[in-house]
């Protein structure tokens, strides 16, 4: 009897069901999270972190980073959606924005690059994670503000100041790869031309793919659903695209959300909202992340981690404190976007596997700390911006009114 | 309105931006109102039209700078065309909180933006002559000032969506016919020592006396798009009242009333082209005739107002019928998104735009 028509054992674990498995188990996290009044998140990497010595006592341990295509795209779709928030009018009409941005990353990178050096890493290494420690995690930002229907001033600035930080993280990060090559001796013309090219690359295919989204915006009905699956289908092919050139999906799909934003000309682009489709990418995106969390690394990484850990706290805090006042942001909202820049996660985690992918030796000194650091801000950070937008205002309040008749005077 | 930059949504701001501008000494003051989109722009005594639109568009001035700094764009409009009602936030002042906790949705639902005319009258008698003699010419200042012909995403049909906002409250809808201030203070007394109102606020009328101010204040008026069209429409308000004043008019207010509802909703519905009741003459018109009539009739007092000019931008307001609801159905026609309208109109406001008036 042929019986190849029944299924063969052991299963193999397809996309499909990876993904159905990780969305399910994500959700579950998540929900449970809230019942203890914490961000989703912390749901979501938590479901992760049981998820990977689950998967690799099944011997699936490959198949969670064959699944890092659905982490790209999440991260394309969060940094699209992040550049599109960046608004550099704002920044030149208000330059105390940009300022507490450059404010932020300049005492973050000052903190934490002479906090390495008192644990005696070489400098190119510490000032590779100093510039690392610059970044604030878009995605927990986005989600955390779409979980709790946050609007204001803190809101808005928190994320322009997040797109500038990425921003000055992956060209400081690019350009002190590119002194690596040249201590590496292996040439001058790679030293420079590199990281030229992935900057200029990037920046390149960004405004290419937000030009492509113009023409055929154009060409068809000025539909929400027509836009959403344009927009959608971009940021999908933007991100096969990076990969395919080589270049950093990060600063591609920043540049293509920025380019997609700040036209003055045209608004031939609808403003179309990808929270639909987002919420299910980033569910995958956090599991994932916390599947691919090496936790015996906190051990590793030790007292350098947390001291990695207070002093980017410190430069953010002062940074941030010392310039947004000056622009007129009341107290309360001052330390609501200090708190709310703090979450770090899959920007930091992927720049450090990009500079592992090509220099493996930074590794073994590198990514003991860093992500020792992002495992602790992995929980602590989206409660950080919980807590920093609520004492901001800038949440839902508590909901107004009752539905009993108010007692006679 | 206070709008993002981003979609045009309504946003939060009115706390951000109402410290600042209290540190400018513009004329006037400028407030909050009951969801943190809103804010209210008071002008100050003027005499003149002159004199008010300068100042309003000096404070509109002051307001666009300052909302630009923060990444925010104002608007006139009578309502905002697509926001969703219950994503808006109580302002957090005590009145407003005790308003929410009353009224429940329709709170939220009052986030609609109105023109407030105040008329300084020299005696509660006059006050009271003047709210009734000038109801006959609401339907005019609804055509006017009609600019919210969207309403939570859709075209309504309606020249103004606004006022259905406001007909949901119990206290809305017109003075009693009292006649005269003793009369007035009787009623009054009467629903205070009800428990009903406590003071003139509680009443949503569309002309109320205002003592306090020592005003009449006519509140049907949606927010035009520009303070511009704000100014000659007070014009056209201070005029009438001061011909209202010279000519005393003497019918009997009752019939006026009875058809007072009917017509308030033809010109809600077709504007200029609504069809008008006189009770006295009992002749049906159209209301874009009934209006150039009275521009006609009270040219003598606009004259010494100094408000002709005023007044012949409304006379071709009316010949043309462009009104603003009309301007924003224009440039929905165009663009397809009322994202870009809301864009517009914060463009018209601020004055930035090469505004065709």
């Amino acid at each position: 009897m042929n019986a190849s028509y029944l299924p063969s054992l052991p299963f193999q674990l397809s996309y499909a069901l990876l993904f159905g498995v990780l969305l399910v188990a994500g959700m579950l996290g998540g929900e449970l999270a809230r019942y203890f009044r914490l961000p989703r998140i912390i749901g979501y990497v938590l479901v992760g972190f049981v998820f990977a010595p689950l998967t690799s006592a099944m011997g699936l341990g490959l198949l969670i980073d064959e699944a890092r295509i659905f982490v790209e795209l999440a991260l394309g779709l969060v940094l699209f959606d992040l550049g599109r928030r960046m608004d550099l009018k704002w920044m030149r009409r208000d330059w105390s924005l940009a300022v507490t941005g450059i404010a932020q990353c300049g005492l973050t990178f000052a903190a934490v690059f002479y906090t390495l050096l008192a644990f005696d890493l070489p400098s190119i290494q510490a000032g590779i994670a100093a510039a690392i420690a610059m970044t604030t995690s878009p995605a927990v930002l986005l989600l955390i503000v779409h979980d709790t229907r946050a609007e204001g001033q803190v809101t808005e600035r928190a994320l322009n100041i997040a797109a500038l930080n990425g921003l000055l993280a992956s060209i400081i990060v690019t350009i002190l790869l590119g002194s690596t090559h040249y201590v590496a001796r292996t040439d001058v013309e790679s030293a420079i031309l590199h990281p030229a090219y992935l900057f200029v690359g990037s920046v390149l295919l960004g405004a290419a793919m937000a030009w492509a989204a113009r023409v055929i915006a154009r060409a068809v009905e000025r539909d929400r659903e027509v836009h959403f699956t344009l927009v959608a289908g971009l940021v999908v092919a933007g991100v096969g695209l990076a990969q395919e050139l080589k270049l950093p999906v990060i600063l591609a799909l920043l540049a293509f959300g920025l380019f997609s934003r700040n036209d003055e000309r045209g608004y031939e682009l609808l403003n179309v909202n990808l929270a639909p489709v987002g919420r299910l990418l980033y569910i995958v995106l956090f599991v994932i992340t916390g599947a691919s969390m090496p936790l015996p690394m906190l051990l590793t990484g030790g007292a350098v981690a947390f001291a990695y850990v207070a002093a980017r706290f410190a430069g953010t805090v002062l940074g941030v404190m010392a310039v947004a006042p000056l622009g007129g942001l009341r107290t309360r909202q001052a330390i609501g976007l200090s708190l709310a820049l703090l979450p770090m996660s899959s920007i930091a985690l992927l720049l450090t596997h990009d500079i592992a992918r090509l220099y493996p030796a930074f590794e073994r000194d590198l990514a003991p700390i860093v992500v020792g650091a992002i495992i602790v801000m992995e929980v602590v950070g989206p409660i950080a911006v919980q807590i920093g937008l609520r004492i901001a205002g800038d949440t839902v309040p508590e909901p107004e009114g009752s539905l009993e008749a108010p007692r006679a005077a | 309105m206070v709008l993002n930059t981003r979609d045009y949504n309504l946003a939060r701001g009115a706390a951000d931006i109402l410290p600042r501008l209290a540190k400018m000494g513009l004329p006037g003051e400028v407030k909050p109102e009951i969801t943190e989109s809103m804010i209210e722009i008071n002008s100050s005594v003027n005499k003149t039209y002159d004199g008010l639109r300068r100042e309003l568009m000096q404070v509109r001035d002051g307001i666009v700078a300052t909302a630009e700094r923060l990444n925010l764009a104002v608007a006139g409009g009578g309502s905002h065309p697509f926001h969703r009602w219950h994503e808006r936030r109580i302002y957090p002042t005590e009145r407003f909180k005790r308003v929410s906790a009353l009224y429940g949705y329709l709170a939220k639902q009052f986030t609609v933006f109105g023109q407030h005319i105040h008329v300084g009258v020299t005696s509660g008698d006059d006050a009271v002559y003047l709210t009734h003699r000038l109801a006959p010419y609401i339907p005019h200042f609804i055509a006017l000032s009609a600019s919210s012909p969207f309403y939570q995403g859709e075209e309504t049909s309606f020249e103004t969506s606004r006022l259905h906002a406001v007909s949901a409250f119990p206290l809305s809808g017109q003075m009693p016919a009292v006649h005269s201030w003793a009369e007035f203070n009787e009623f009054f007394d009467e629903m205070k020592g009800y428990g009903i109102v406590e003071s003139m606020k509680d009443f949503y009328w569309d002309i109320r006396p205002k003592p306090e101010y020592g005003t009449i204040e006519v509140r049907i008026c949606d927010t035009p798009l520009t303070v511009v069209r704000a100014a000659q429409i007070a014009a056209y308000i201070q005029t009438l009242c001061a011909h209202l004043l010279r000519v005393r008019r003497t019918e009997p207010v009752e019939p006026m009333y009875r058809v007072y509802g009917y017509n308030r909703f033809q010109a809600c519905r077709f504007g200029f082209d609504g069809n008008l009741v006189d009770p006295y003459t009992r002749a049906p018109m159209r209301l874009r005739e009934d209006l150039m009539a009275s521009l006609t009739r009270i040219a003598p007092d606009a004259e010494a107002m100094g408000t002709r000019e005023a007044l012949a931008a409304l006379d071709r307001i009316a010949k043309t019928e462009a009104n603003d609801t009309r301007w924003l159905r224009e440039r929905y026609a165009e663009t397809k998104s009322l994202n870009d309208v809301v864009r517009l109109q914060s463009e018209k406001w601020s004055g930035t735009a090469a505004a065709k008036d």
